[in-house]
Protein backbone atom coordinates (compact mmCIF):
# COMPACT_ATOMS: atom_id res chain seq x y z
CA UNK A 1 0.00 0.00 0.00
CA UNK A 2 1.44 3.59 -0.90
CA UNK A 3 1.31 5.78 1.96
CA UNK A 4 -1.06 8.04 0.11
CA UNK A 5 -3.60 4.59 0.24
CA UNK A 6 -3.61 4.60 3.58
CA UNK A 7 -6.65 5.61 5.87
CA UNK A 8 -6.34 3.92 8.88
CA UNK A 9 -4.31 6.32 11.23
CA UNK A 10 -1.34 5.32 13.25
CA UNK A 11 -3.02 5.83 16.17
CA UNK A 12 -5.52 3.04 15.66
CA UNK A 13 -8.33 2.02 17.64
CA UNK A 14 -8.89 3.22 21.24
CA UNK A 15 -11.55 2.93 23.59
CA UNK A 16 -12.91 6.36 25.25
CA UNK A 17 -15.88 6.80 27.64
CA UNK A 18 -17.59 8.35 24.08
CA UNK A 19 -17.14 5.11 22.11
CA UNK A 20 -14.66 3.42 19.99
CA UNK A 21 -12.43 6.02 18.77
CA UNK A 22 -10.95 5.48 15.15
CA UNK A 23 -7.82 7.20 13.76
CA UNK A 24 -8.14 8.26 9.92
CA UNK A 25 -5.68 9.42 7.67
CA UNK A 26 -6.36 11.44 4.25
CA UNK A 27 -5.79 9.38 1.57
CA UNK A 28 -4.77 12.77 -0.79
CA UNK A 29 -1.53 14.47 -1.09
CA UNK A 30 -2.82 17.60 0.28
CA UNK A 31 -4.96 19.09 2.92
CA UNK A 32 -8.64 19.17 1.56
CA UNK A 33 -11.87 20.56 2.96
CA UNK A 34 -14.03 17.79 5.27
CA UNK A 35 -16.97 18.58 3.19
CA UNK A 36 -15.07 17.12 0.38
CA UNK A 37 -14.57 13.69 2.30
CA UNK A 38 -17.08 11.31 2.70
CA UNK A 39 -16.94 8.25 5.59
CA UNK A 40 -18.18 5.79 3.53
CA UNK A 41 -18.57 2.50 5.55
CA UNK A 42 -17.03 1.29 8.94
CA UNK A 43 -17.13 -2.43 9.48
CA UNK A 44 -15.86 -3.95 13.14
CA UNK A 45 -15.15 -7.85 12.88
CA UNK A 46 -17.19 -8.14 9.64
CA UNK A 47 -20.27 -6.44 10.78
CA UNK A 48 -21.14 -2.95 9.57
CA UNK A 49 -21.40 0.25 12.06
CA UNK A 50 -24.12 3.19 12.61
CA UNK A 51 -22.82 5.55 11.43
CA UNK A 52 -25.73 7.47 12.26
CA UNK A 53 -24.57 8.67 15.53
CA UNK A 54 -20.67 9.42 14.89
CA UNK A 55 -18.32 12.24 15.60
CA UNK A 56 -15.72 13.77 13.57
CA UNK A 57 -13.03 14.71 15.85
CA UNK A 58 -9.75 17.14 14.69
CA UNK A 59 -7.33 19.00 16.93
CA UNK A 60 -9.46 20.90 19.29
CA UNK A 61 -12.90 20.53 17.36
CA UNK A 62 -15.04 17.93 16.93
CA UNK A 63 -18.45 17.81 14.60
CA UNK A 64 -21.51 15.35 13.21
CA UNK A 65 -20.25 13.21 10.49
CA UNK A 66 -23.98 13.69 9.55
CA UNK A 67 -22.12 17.17 8.86
CA UNK A 68 -19.35 17.00 7.13
CA UNK A 69 -20.57 17.96 3.78
CA UNK A 70 -20.94 21.68 5.31
CA UNK A 71 -17.39 21.76 6.24
CA UNK A 72 -15.98 23.77 3.38
CA UNK A 73 -13.96 25.86 5.88
CA UNK A 74 -12.71 22.74 8.29
CA UNK A 75 -9.34 21.47 6.91
CA UNK A 76 -7.90 18.01 7.20
CA UNK A 77 -4.15 18.68 7.42
CA UNK A 78 -2.79 15.65 5.49
CA UNK A 79 -0.02 15.01 7.75
CA UNK A 80 -2.44 14.66 10.89
CA UNK A 81 -5.27 11.89 11.57
CA UNK A 82 -8.71 12.90 12.08
CA UNK A 83 -10.86 10.62 14.35
CA UNK A 84 -14.16 8.69 13.89
CA UNK A 85 -16.01 8.28 17.41
CA UNK A 86 -18.09 5.70 17.45
CA UNK A 87 -20.86 6.08 20.04
CA UNK A 88 -22.65 3.26 21.76
CA UNK A 89 -19.41 0.73 20.51
CA UNK A 90 -17.43 -0.01 23.81
CA UNK A 91 -14.19 -2.10 23.63
CA UNK A 92 -12.36 -3.28 25.94
CA UNK A 93 -8.78 -2.21 26.52
CA UNK A 94 -6.51 -4.52 24.68
CA UNK A 95 -8.60 -6.65 22.54
CA UNK A 96 -8.21 -6.70 19.11
CA UNK A 97 -10.38 -6.25 16.17
CA UNK A 98 -10.81 -6.46 12.40
CA UNK A 99 -11.73 -3.40 11.09
CA UNK A 100 -12.42 -2.13 7.62
CA UNK A 101 -13.02 1.54 6.55
CA UNK A 102 -13.63 3.04 3.73
CA UNK A 103 -12.82 6.44 2.34
CA UNK A 104 -14.29 8.59 -0.29
CA UNK A 105 -12.25 11.90 -1.63
CA UNK A 106 -13.61 14.43 -3.88
CA UNK A 107 -11.36 16.85 -4.98
CA UNK A 108 -11.85 20.27 -4.58
CA UNK A 109 -10.22 21.56 -7.93
CA UNK A 110 -11.34 17.95 -9.89
CA UNK A 111 -14.69 18.27 -10.77
CA UNK A 112 -16.58 14.92 -11.17
CA UNK A 113 -12.91 12.50 -9.84
CA UNK A 114 -14.12 10.54 -6.78
CA UNK A 115 -11.54 8.26 -5.38
CA UNK A 116 -12.14 5.43 -3.30
CA UNK A 117 -10.14 4.34 -0.86
CA UNK A 118 -10.65 0.84 1.14
CA UNK A 119 -8.31 -0.65 4.31
CA UNK A 120 -9.14 -3.19 6.43
CA UNK A 121 -6.57 -3.85 9.26
CA UNK A 122 -6.26 -5.92 12.54
CA UNK A 123 -6.15 -3.05 15.38
CA UNK A 124 -5.82 -3.70 19.31
CA UNK A 125 -7.71 -1.35 21.21
CA UNK A 126 -5.19 0.46 23.33
CA UNK B 1 27.18 27.25 -21.23
CA UNK B 2 24.76 28.32 -18.92
CA UNK B 3 24.26 32.08 -18.87
CA UNK B 4 24.00 33.65 -15.53
CA UNK B 5 20.43 35.04 -16.02
CA UNK B 6 19.06 31.59 -17.66
CA UNK B 7 16.44 29.12 -16.20
CA UNK B 8 17.68 28.53 -12.23
CA UNK B 9 16.84 25.06 -11.01
CA UNK B 10 15.01 24.28 -7.73
CA UNK B 11 12.82 21.61 -6.27
CA UNK B 12 9.28 21.46 -4.99
CA UNK B 13 8.31 19.52 -2.22
CA UNK B 14 5.65 17.65 -3.61
CA UNK B 15 8.42 15.42 -5.05
CA UNK B 16 8.94 13.94 -1.35
CA UNK B 17 5.34 13.51 -1.10
CA UNK B 18 5.79 9.62 0.23
CA UNK B 19 8.61 11.03 3.34
CA UNK B 20 6.12 13.48 3.95
CA UNK B 21 2.42 11.56 4.95
CA UNK B 22 4.79 8.76 6.29
CA UNK B 23 5.94 11.06 8.75
CA UNK B 24 9.61 10.50 8.22
CA UNK B 25 10.22 14.83 8.03
CA UNK B 26 8.68 17.81 9.70
CA UNK B 27 8.99 20.93 7.85
CA UNK B 28 11.99 22.14 9.25
CA UNK B 29 13.35 18.69 9.02
CA UNK B 30 12.66 18.46 4.83
CA UNK B 31 13.85 21.92 4.46
CA UNK B 32 17.57 21.19 5.96
CA UNK B 33 17.47 17.96 4.35
CA UNK B 34 16.81 19.70 1.17
CA UNK B 35 19.47 22.37 1.41
CA UNK B 36 21.82 19.67 2.87
CA UNK B 37 22.08 17.59 -0.21
CA UNK B 38 21.76 21.32 -2.34
CA UNK B 39 18.70 20.44 -4.07
CA UNK B 40 18.00 23.97 -3.76
CA UNK B 41 17.95 26.85 -3.42
CA UNK B 42 14.73 27.60 -4.87
CA UNK B 43 12.06 25.98 -3.66
CA UNK B 44 8.43 25.37 -4.60
CA UNK B 45 5.42 24.56 -1.19
CA UNK B 46 1.93 23.61 -1.70
CA UNK B 47 0.73 25.79 0.79
CA UNK B 48 -2.04 23.04 1.16
CA UNK B 49 0.18 19.79 1.93
CA UNK B 50 3.36 22.00 4.21
CA UNK B 51 1.31 24.64 5.87
CA UNK B 52 -1.28 23.43 8.63
CA UNK B 53 -2.77 26.99 8.88
CA UNK B 54 -3.17 27.11 5.05
CA UNK B 55 -5.04 29.06 3.91
CA UNK B 56 -4.72 31.34 6.58
CA UNK B 57 -1.31 31.72 7.74
CA UNK B 58 -0.44 33.83 11.15
CA UNK B 59 2.27 36.08 11.79
CA UNK B 60 3.94 33.60 14.55
CA UNK B 61 4.07 31.27 11.80
CA UNK B 62 5.48 33.24 9.22
CA UNK B 63 8.40 34.24 11.34
CA UNK B 64 8.80 31.17 12.22
CA UNK B 65 8.96 30.03 8.80
CA UNK B 66 10.95 32.81 7.45
CA UNK B 67 13.74 32.06 10.55
CA UNK B 68 13.40 28.67 8.72
CA UNK B 69 14.35 29.75 5.35
CA UNK B 70 17.41 32.34 6.53
CA UNK B 71 18.75 29.54 8.08
CA UNK B 72 18.72 26.96 5.27
CA UNK B 73 19.41 29.39 2.71
CA UNK B 74 16.81 28.21 0.19
CA UNK B 75 14.63 30.70 -1.72
CA UNK B 76 10.84 30.72 -1.41
CA UNK B 77 9.91 31.24 -5.01
CA UNK B 78 6.48 29.69 -5.23
CA UNK B 79 3.69 28.79 -3.37
CA UNK B 80 1.44 26.35 -5.00
CA UNK B 81 -2.22 27.46 -4.40
CA UNK B 82 -5.48 25.54 -5.05
CA UNK B 83 -8.44 26.43 -6.88
CA UNK B 84 -11.15 25.05 -4.99
CA UNK B 85 -14.25 25.64 -6.63
CA UNK B 86 -16.08 22.48 -5.86
CA UNK B 87 -16.38 22.74 -2.00
CA UNK B 88 -19.73 20.54 -2.34
CA UNK B 89 -19.25 17.05 -4.54
CA UNK B 90 -22.17 16.80 -6.79
CA UNK B 91 -22.90 20.38 -5.94
CA UNK B 92 -22.87 23.75 -7.74
CA UNK B 93 -19.13 24.65 -7.72
CA UNK B 94 -19.43 27.80 -5.00
CA UNK B 95 -20.13 31.15 -6.21
CA UNK B 96 -17.31 33.86 -8.09
CA UNK B 97 -17.15 35.73 -5.18
CA UNK B 98 -16.10 33.23 -2.86
CA UNK B 99 -14.14 31.51 -5.03
CA UNK B 100 -12.28 35.15 -6.02
CA UNK B 101 -11.57 35.18 -1.69
CA UNK B 102 -10.27 32.10 -1.82
CA UNK B 103 -7.25 32.87 -4.03
CA UNK B 104 -7.23 36.25 -2.27
CA UNK B 105 -6.41 34.17 1.20
CA UNK B 106 -3.85 32.29 -0.13
CA UNK B 107 -2.00 34.77 -1.93
CA UNK B 108 -1.86 36.70 1.25
CA UNK B 109 -0.67 33.79 2.91
CA UNK B 110 1.72 32.93 0.77
CA UNK B 111 3.23 36.82 0.40
CA UNK B 112 3.03 36.83 3.82
CA UNK B 113 5.38 33.50 3.74
CA UNK B 114 7.88 35.22 1.29
CA UNK B 115 7.23 33.78 -2.00
CA UNK B 116 7.85 35.24 -5.27
CA UNK B 117 4.97 34.00 -6.76
CA UNK B 118 1.62 31.42 -6.87
CA UNK B 119 0.61 28.61 -8.82
CA UNK B 120 -3.23 28.29 -9.52
CA UNK B 121 -5.07 26.11 -11.55
CA UNK B 122 -7.87 26.01 -14.50
CA UNK B 123 -10.16 25.56 -11.74
CA UNK B 124 -10.46 29.30 -12.17
CA UNK B 125 -12.41 30.75 -14.66
CA UNK B 126 -11.05 33.02 -17.01
CA UNK B 127 -13.21 35.45 -16.49
CA UNK B 128 -12.32 35.76 -12.47
CA UNK B 129 -8.60 36.83 -13.93
CA UNK B 130 -9.83 40.83 -14.23
CA UNK B 131 -10.31 40.78 -10.45
CA UNK B 132 -7.48 39.16 -9.80
CA UNK B 133 -4.90 40.95 -11.73
CA UNK B 134 -4.87 44.03 -10.01
CA UNK B 135 -5.43 42.23 -6.37
CA UNK B 136 -1.72 40.50 -7.29
CA UNK B 137 -0.21 44.26 -8.14
CA UNK B 138 -1.33 45.68 -4.96
CA UNK B 139 0.61 42.72 -3.13
CA UNK B 140 3.10 42.17 -5.75
CA UNK B 141 2.67 38.87 -6.10
CA UNK B 142 2.97 37.10 -9.38
CA UNK B 143 0.29 34.08 -9.98
CA UNK B 144 0.55 31.93 -13.11
CA UNK B 145 -2.13 28.91 -13.82
CA UNK B 146 -0.66 25.32 -14.60
CA UNK B 147 -0.92 23.60 -17.38
CA UNK B 148 -1.09 20.35 -16.30
CA UNK B 149 -2.18 17.32 -18.57
CA UNK B 150 -4.65 17.07 -20.25
CA UNK B 151 -3.72 20.59 -20.72
CA UNK B 152 -1.75 21.79 -23.11
CA UNK B 153 -0.50 25.17 -25.35
CA UNK B 154 -3.48 24.60 -28.18
CA UNK B 155 -6.15 23.09 -25.21
CA UNK B 156 -9.39 25.48 -24.97
CA UNK B 157 -9.23 26.07 -21.81
CA UNK B 158 -5.27 27.09 -22.94
CA UNK B 159 -6.48 29.44 -25.03
CA UNK B 160 -9.26 30.47 -23.38
CA UNK B 161 -6.94 31.95 -20.48
CA UNK B 162 -4.43 33.10 -23.54
CA UNK B 163 -7.09 35.35 -25.04
CA UNK B 164 -7.67 36.87 -21.13
CA UNK B 165 -4.05 36.91 -20.53
CA UNK B 166 -3.47 39.01 -23.61
CA UNK B 167 -6.32 41.46 -22.94
CA UNK B 168 -5.08 42.06 -19.36
CA UNK B 169 -1.39 42.61 -20.37
CA UNK B 170 -0.44 41.84 -16.49
CA UNK B 171 3.08 41.00 -15.79
CA UNK B 172 1.33 39.28 -12.41
CA UNK B 173 0.02 36.49 -14.55
CA UNK B 174 1.50 34.19 -16.84
CA UNK B 175 2.01 30.22 -16.90
CA UNK B 176 3.34 27.80 -15.49
CA UNK B 177 3.88 24.46 -17.84
CA UNK B 178 3.62 20.97 -16.55
CA UNK B 179 5.75 18.87 -18.65
CA UNK B 180 3.36 15.66 -17.80
CA UNK B 181 1.07 17.33 -21.24
CA UNK B 182 3.78 16.11 -23.54
CA UNK B 183 5.16 12.71 -22.67
CA UNK B 184 6.62 10.34 -25.07
CA UNK B 185 5.31 7.21 -23.51
CA UNK B 186 3.86 6.07 -20.89
CA UNK B 187 6.75 5.85 -17.92
CA UNK B 188 7.73 2.22 -17.83
CA UNK B 189 8.00 2.70 -13.97
CA UNK B 190 4.59 2.86 -13.46
CA UNK B 191 3.77 -0.48 -16.20
CA UNK B 192 6.36 -1.69 -13.70
CA UNK B 193 4.32 -0.88 -10.35
CA UNK B 194 1.08 -2.08 -11.82
CA UNK B 195 3.51 -5.26 -12.94
CA UNK B 196 4.08 -5.43 -9.55
CA UNK B 197 0.14 -5.63 -8.14
CA UNK B 198 -0.57 -8.13 -10.82
CA UNK B 199 -1.72 -6.34 -14.03
CA UNK B 200 -1.98 -9.13 -16.89
CA UNK B 201 0.56 -7.92 -19.62
CA UNK B 202 -2.62 -7.87 -21.99
CA UNK B 203 -4.49 -4.43 -20.20
CA UNK B 204 -0.72 -3.30 -20.04
CA UNK B 205 -0.47 -3.64 -23.58
CA UNK B 206 -4.10 -2.27 -24.55
CA UNK B 207 -3.54 0.61 -21.94
CA UNK B 208 -0.26 1.91 -24.15
CA UNK B 209 -1.85 1.36 -27.29
CA UNK B 210 -5.14 3.26 -26.26
CA UNK B 211 -2.47 6.14 -24.75
CA UNK B 212 -0.70 6.29 -27.78
CA UNK B 213 -3.83 7.53 -29.86
CA UNK B 214 -5.00 10.92 -30.53
CA UNK B 215 -7.50 12.68 -28.57
CA UNK B 216 -8.62 13.79 -25.07
CA UNK B 217 -7.90 12.26 -22.18
CA UNK B 218 -10.94 11.22 -20.47
CA UNK B 219 -11.80 9.74 -23.50
CA UNK B 220 -9.43 7.15 -23.71
CA UNK B 221 -9.55 6.54 -19.87
CA UNK B 222 -13.43 5.73 -20.85
CA UNK B 223 -12.33 3.22 -23.62
CA UNK B 224 -9.52 1.69 -21.52
CA UNK B 225 -12.96 0.69 -18.54
CA UNK B 226 -15.16 -0.23 -21.57
CA UNK B 227 -12.75 -2.62 -22.69
CA UNK B 228 -11.39 -3.66 -18.81
CA UNK B 229 -15.07 -4.13 -18.37
CA UNK B 230 -16.05 -6.22 -21.31
CA UNK B 231 -12.59 -8.63 -20.71
CA UNK B 232 -13.12 -8.52 -16.34
CA UNK B 233 -10.08 -6.98 -15.62
CA UNK B 234 -10.05 -6.71 -11.82
CA UNK B 235 -10.60 -2.73 -10.77
CA UNK B 236 -7.11 -2.33 -9.03
CA UNK B 237 -5.19 -3.68 -12.15
CA UNK B 238 -7.82 -1.27 -14.40
CA UNK B 239 -6.73 1.63 -11.64
CA UNK B 240 -2.92 1.05 -11.83
CA UNK B 241 -3.22 1.80 -15.68
CA UNK B 242 -5.99 4.39 -15.99
CA UNK B 243 -3.47 6.86 -13.54
CA UNK B 244 -1.17 6.99 -16.85
CA UNK B 245 -4.37 9.17 -18.72
CA UNK B 246 -4.97 11.32 -15.46
CA UNK B 247 -1.02 12.54 -14.92
CA UNK B 248 0.12 12.25 -18.50
CA UNK B 249 -0.76 13.10 -22.08
CA UNK B 250 1.18 12.24 -25.32
CA UNK B 251 0.79 16.19 -26.49
CA UNK B 252 3.19 18.07 -29.09
CA UNK B 253 6.64 19.00 -26.79
CA UNK B 254 7.77 21.79 -29.08
CA UNK B 255 4.60 23.03 -28.23
CA UNK B 256 5.59 24.71 -25.11
CA UNK B 257 7.27 27.22 -27.61
CA UNK B 258 4.02 29.09 -27.96
CA UNK B 259 3.53 29.84 -24.31
CA UNK B 260 7.57 31.06 -23.19
CA UNK B 261 6.60 34.25 -23.55
CA UNK B 262 4.47 34.30 -20.63
CA UNK B 263 5.83 31.54 -18.50
CA UNK B 264 6.73 32.37 -14.89
CA UNK B 265 7.85 29.45 -13.26
CA UNK B 266 8.31 26.00 -14.54
CA UNK B 267 7.06 22.16 -13.19
CA UNK B 268 9.68 20.15 -13.90
CA UNK B 269 7.34 16.97 -13.95
CA UNK B 270 9.40 13.65 -14.19
CA UNK B 271 9.09 10.12 -13.28
CA UNK B 272 12.29 8.34 -13.50
CA UNK B 273 15.76 9.64 -14.52
CA UNK B 274 18.20 6.86 -15.45
CA UNK B 275 21.85 6.08 -14.67
CA UNK B 276 22.84 7.60 -18.07
CA UNK B 277 20.62 10.69 -17.01
CA UNK B 278 17.48 10.13 -18.94
CA UNK B 279 14.27 10.76 -18.31
CA UNK B 280 12.23 8.00 -18.90
CA UNK B 281 8.85 9.44 -20.02
CA UNK B 282 9.18 12.97 -20.94
CA UNK B 283 11.76 14.62 -24.02
CA UNK B 284 13.48 17.00 -21.86
CA UNK B 285 16.07 17.31 -24.43
CA UNK B 286 12.88 18.96 -26.67
CA UNK B 287 11.61 20.69 -24.64
CA UNK B 288 14.00 22.49 -22.40
CA UNK B 289 15.94 24.02 -25.18
CA UNK B 290 12.96 26.13 -26.04
CA UNK B 291 12.84 27.79 -22.61
CA UNK B 292 16.91 28.31 -22.58
CA UNK B 293 16.60 29.46 -26.24
CA UNK B 294 13.65 31.56 -25.38
CA UNK B 295 14.57 33.84 -22.78
CA UNK B 296 13.24 32.11 -20.04
CA UNK B 297 15.07 33.30 -16.64
CA UNK B 298 12.71 31.76 -14.19
CA UNK B 299 13.27 28.52 -11.80
CA UNK B 300 12.61 25.14 -13.14
CA UNK B 301 11.80 23.22 -9.99
CA UNK B 302 11.93 19.39 -9.99
CA UNK B 303 9.49 17.51 -9.93
CA UNK B 304 9.14 13.57 -9.37
CA UNK B 305 5.63 12.39 -9.15
CA UNK B 306 6.78 8.57 -9.52
CA UNK B 307 5.45 8.74 -5.65
CA UNK B 308 1.99 8.59 -7.09
CA UNK B 309 2.83 4.80 -7.81
CA UNK B 310 6.19 3.79 -6.06
CA UNK B 311 8.22 4.28 -3.21
CA UNK B 312 11.54 4.67 -4.94
CA UNK B 313 14.17 7.48 -3.12
CA UNK B 314 12.75 10.65 -4.28
CA UNK B 315 16.09 12.50 -3.82
CA UNK B 316 18.13 10.61 -5.16
CA UNK B 317 15.81 11.30 -8.36
CA UNK B 318 15.74 14.67 -7.85
CA UNK B 319 19.32 15.12 -7.83
CA UNK B 320 19.72 13.27 -11.05
CA UNK B 321 16.91 15.39 -12.69
CA UNK B 322 18.75 18.56 -11.63
CA UNK B 323 21.62 16.69 -12.80
CA UNK B 324 20.03 16.21 -16.44
CA UNK B 325 18.43 19.48 -16.54
CA UNK B 326 21.84 21.44 -15.64
CA UNK B 327 23.44 19.36 -18.47
CA UNK B 328 20.86 20.46 -21.30
CA UNK B 329 20.52 24.01 -20.65
CA UNK B 330 24.46 24.34 -20.81
CA UNK B 331 24.22 22.65 -24.27
CA UNK B 332 24.80 25.50 -27.06
CA UNK B 333 21.63 27.04 -27.86
CA UNK B 334 20.13 25.26 -31.37
CA UNK B 335 20.93 27.59 -34.16
CA UNK B 336 17.43 29.79 -35.78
Amino acid sequence: MLPVERIIGEEGLSATPRGARLAMRLPWYRSLPFSTVEVAGVTLDGAPVDLADAIVEFDDTSFPLSDIGEQTNAFWFVRDSAFLVLPGVNLAANSEHEVSLLLHVNPPYIPGMKRVNPQTATLRVN
Amino acid sequence: MTVANGPQMGVTLYSFTNEWLTRQFELDTLLREVAKRNLGPNIEIIGFQSFKEFPDISDDFASYFKDLIAETGLNPVSCAINSDRFLKPGQQPIDDASLVEYHKRQLRSAKKLGFKLARSQFALPAHLLPELAPFCEDIGMQMGVEVHAPMWARHPAVLEYREMYEKLNSPMLGWIPDFGGTARAIPPSLLDAARAIGTPEALIEITKEIWAEDGPSYVKAGKLREIAAAKGYEQAHLQACTLSFFILSNNDPKSWAELVDRTIHIHGKFYGVSDEGVEEAIPYEEILPLFRDGGFTGTIVSEWEGHAYCTTDAFEQVRRHQAMCRRILAEAPVAA
